[in-house]
């Protein structure tokens, strides 16, 4: 009786330890603050970016029509969101967990911040406190610019970097980038964060075999890592360098789901040989009626 | 005019005597004008009911957007069913060469016509835009079972009617000289009707091959329209409706309410015209034996339909299933199966059982089992959808038909009863020539 009381316990112990997973975000992450004061501009570009990458779980804010996964994906408005550190929040939509993807490589450390910005919007409670380096006065290099180029034969794509400096541009060296292609649901990383030589230039291997768009065409983002020092330093180019990929829209092929004029053939065909042979029977019955009413107008029957 | 009608091959004696009997109710009579006036009134109060939905749109019925399909689907299968004893009797009994079914044949074909003809429009009555009609034949999609039902609804009509119609030429042409004591336009329409038919071999040889054709023709035909009806059902992947087995078990259900419908119209038919001569004990009693038949071949599909899914269980289906058996469809389902299927089929077993008048009442009660049971196949369902069901209006939640509703689909079915009084009173109900006929007589003048 004991063991089996002993083990109803164990069972009771599992299910809700199961029902409770703490999210544990590590205590550097729980600290960390928003480099940036948050303003209507930070609010406006963070709900711009919430209503492509977070509504489509989260629902709107304060409405509660978030759909039922599990764990549910919380409400931007709700108590459970909001009692999060600005910390908590940036590590969470950065890592990921489940069925909540890890926005590490298709937002900038910013645009998390931004988003945050937002959520905290429908928080009139919150008081925000603007960590250290915000006061030194944002990003040390600015307007950095990025140049893409594909170098054809060793299948490289070269980035060269270069900020305006004394009035001059000249290359930003030692500066950590990472390579993304852009695909459907977020960035993909492109070999590995490499570090720029002395010329400003980084050189990221490109595979053979990534699929473009039919023509080839694949959209790159090249991204400085860090922000504090550069900025949200950026570029985007579309390369011919992928391999030609033709994805047949759904409706293309003739299908039972798709339009009438793109109804299967032997829909077609056996819709089409039904009705003609059940009505082709029966105008020629209306003729045996039409053959009954002449044969009776002639009214010596023998004659017939 | 009668002596002009070449019936030479008929036995005149014989012929004068059937067309007598059966010719005497036909035409306006006091007793038709109070009926038809019950049901005229009766029918302008449910007009009215539609007007209001009309004017209103479907808001003034129960259906909402979890059970959108309600009463009036419902109607519409059980009008459907009905008609397909049509293609039973006449064809399948009928080609099969029993004799006994050549006095019904005609009955068959009448309420064939009847329930064929106002199923087409019970869909309206479902439409909460019915002027956009057109719109189904103008954009609509042959991959939709929609379209094939509309199709093959139509053909089934035209061939019923053609079946009713086909094999009364003769008899039109017999009655045209004795319809003294109806009005003229009757006798008019019987002249037109009759296409000038004078009882030649020739005639009746192109006659008999149309009606052979169309017998044919019909059984498939039959089988399409009430298969297809299953499939508006089967080809979703909703419990109750998402079976294999649902043409055959729509088709075999059919046959149930169709025979019951005939014997009805049967015992009227016998006891307000006095055709006990034509209609006898002995039809009655091979309706029974084939209401047991079928009955017990529809109780087949529903053991199969209800106790293989009820052994399963899947989850979904056993929501289903246990509001069918003990929960809020409980009291309606076992009443259908007991007062439906069950105890006719036990009770019919018995000759003593197989008398017009018991019949008359186990018939009844079998027809309207069979309307409720199309109601058990058609609402339950939608009670208990896929979609989340917790934060919509409480009138989403359970479907209650409306009395607007409700007067709408009596509305039909008086309209279905009209079509057949009239049918039944203005022509012969029963074949005249078929009755009259030796047969090897008409098949030598054939041959010559």
């Amino acid at each position: 009786m004991t063991k089996r009381y002993f083990s109803l316990l164990l069972i009771v112990l599992i299910s809700l330890r199961l029902s409770a997973q703490v999210w544990v975000v590590p205590a550097e992450n729980e600290s960390r603050k928003s480099p940036f004061t948050f303003d209507d501009a930070s609010r406006k570009a963070g709900s711009e970016i919430y209503n492509t990458s977070c509504k489509s779980c989260h629902g709107e804010p304060g409405k509660n029509n978030a759909i039922p996964l599990v764990p549910p994906p919380p409400d931007f408005a709700s108590v459970k969101m909001q009692s999060n550190s600005d910390g908590a929040l940036q590590f969470k939509i950065t890592a990921g967990r489940g069925p909540m993807p890890s926005f590490k490589n298709t937002l900038s450390a910013t645009d998390v911040w931004r988003v945050i910005s937002y959520a905290r919007s429908f928080n009139d409670k919150y008081v925000q406190e603007v960590g250290k380096s915000s006061a030194a006065g944002g990003a040390s290099v600015q307007n950095v610019r990025i140049l893409i180029s594909w170098l054809k034969d060793k299948n490289q794509i070269q980035a060269s970097l270069s900020a305006l400096k004394d009035k001059v541009n000249q290359p930003v060296a030692g500066a950590e980038v990472k390579l993304f292609a852009k695909r459907y649901f977020g960035n993909l990383l492109i070999d590995e964060a490499r570090t720029t030589d002395a010329f400003g230039n980084v050189f990221f291997n490109f595979p053979m075999d990534l699929p473009g768009d039919s023509a080839g065409h694949v959209q790159l983002i090249a991204r400085l890592t860090n922000e504090a020092v550069f900025g949200e330093a950026k570029a985007d180019s579309v390369l011919t360098i992928g391999v030609p990929t033709y994805r047949p829209p759904l409706n293309e092929q003739r299908a039972m789901w798709n339009v009438v004029s793109k109804t299967p053939i032997w829909l077609l065909l056996a819709y089409t040989i039904a009705v003609l042979g059940a009505w082709g029977f029966i105008i020629y019955v209306f003729l045996q009626i039409r053959a009954i009413f002449l044969a009776g107008s002639n009214k010596d029957p023998d004659s017939l | 005019m009668a002596s002009e009608v070449n019936t030479g091959f008929l036995n005149d004696k014989k012929l004068d005597s059937i067309a007598a009997d059966i010719l005497r109710p036909v035409g306006i009579t006091q007793g038709f004008i109070i009926w038809m006036g019950f049901l005229g009134i009766s029918l302008l109060a449910c007009i009215y009911a539609y007007y209001i939905q009309w004017d209103k749109g479907l808001i003034v019925t129960g259906l909402r957007d979890y059970t959108s399909w309600g009463m009036y689907i419902a109607n519409f299968v059980f009008f459907v069913a009905t008609s397909l004893v049509g293609m039973l009797i006449s064809s399948v009994l009928g080609l099969i060469g029993f004799k006994w079914v050549k006095p019904i044949a005609r009955i068959a074909e009448i309420i064939a016509v009847a329930f064929a003809a106002i199923a087409g429009l019970v869909i309206v009555s479902d439409m909460g835009r019915p002027e956009r009609l057109p719109y189904v034949f103008l954009y609509g999609r042959i991959q939709s079972p929609i379209i094939w039902d509309v199709t093959v609804v139509t053909t089934y009509l035209v061939i019923s009617a053609l079946l009713y119609f086909l094999p009364m030429i003769p008899d039109l042409a017999i009655s045209k000289g004795r319809m003294g004591h109806t009005p003229k336009w009757l006798q008019k329409t019987y002249e037109i009707l009759s296409v000038n038919w004078i009882h030649t071999p020739q005639q009746y040889k192109i006659l008999l091959k149309a009606v052979r054709i169309m017998l044919i023709l019909i059984i498939p035909t039959a089988f399409v329209i009430h298969t297809v009806t299953s499939w508006l059902f089967a080809v979703t992947l909703r419990p109750g409706w998402d079976s294999s087995i649902f043409g055959p078990y729509f088709l075999t259900g059919a046959f149930v309410a169709g025979s019951a419908a005939v014997v009805i119209m049967m015992y009227f038919v016998r006891t307000n015209y006095k055709l006990d001569k034509y209609l006898t004990l002995h039809h009655f009693d091979m309706m029974g034996k084939l209401l047991v038949l079928v009955s017990i071949v529809y109780l087949y599909f529903n053991i199969n339909e209800y106790l293989v899914p009820g052994f399963k269980l899947k989850t979904a289906e056993a929501i289903h299933l246990n509001e069918l058996f003990v929960g809020d469809y409980a009291v309606m389902f076992w009443s259908v199966q007991l007062l439906g299927l069950i105890i006719p089929i036990i009770l019919l077993l018995f000759k003593f059982f197989r008398k017009p008048l018991s019949m008359l009442f186990i018939s009844i009660v079998v027809l309207i089992a069979a309307w409720f049971k199309r109601f058990i196949i058609v609402v339950p369902t939608q009670d208990h959808p896929f979609l989340p069901k917790q934060h919509v209006p409480d009138a989403w939640m359970v479907y209650h038909p409306t009395i607007v509703e409700s007067a709408i689909t009596l509305g039909t079915i008086i309209l279905a009863v009209i079509i057949i009084t009239i049918l039944v009173k203005f022509f012969p109900v029963i074949p005249i020539w078929e009755m009259a006929e030796e047969q090897h007589e008409t098949d030598n003048k054939i041959k010559e």
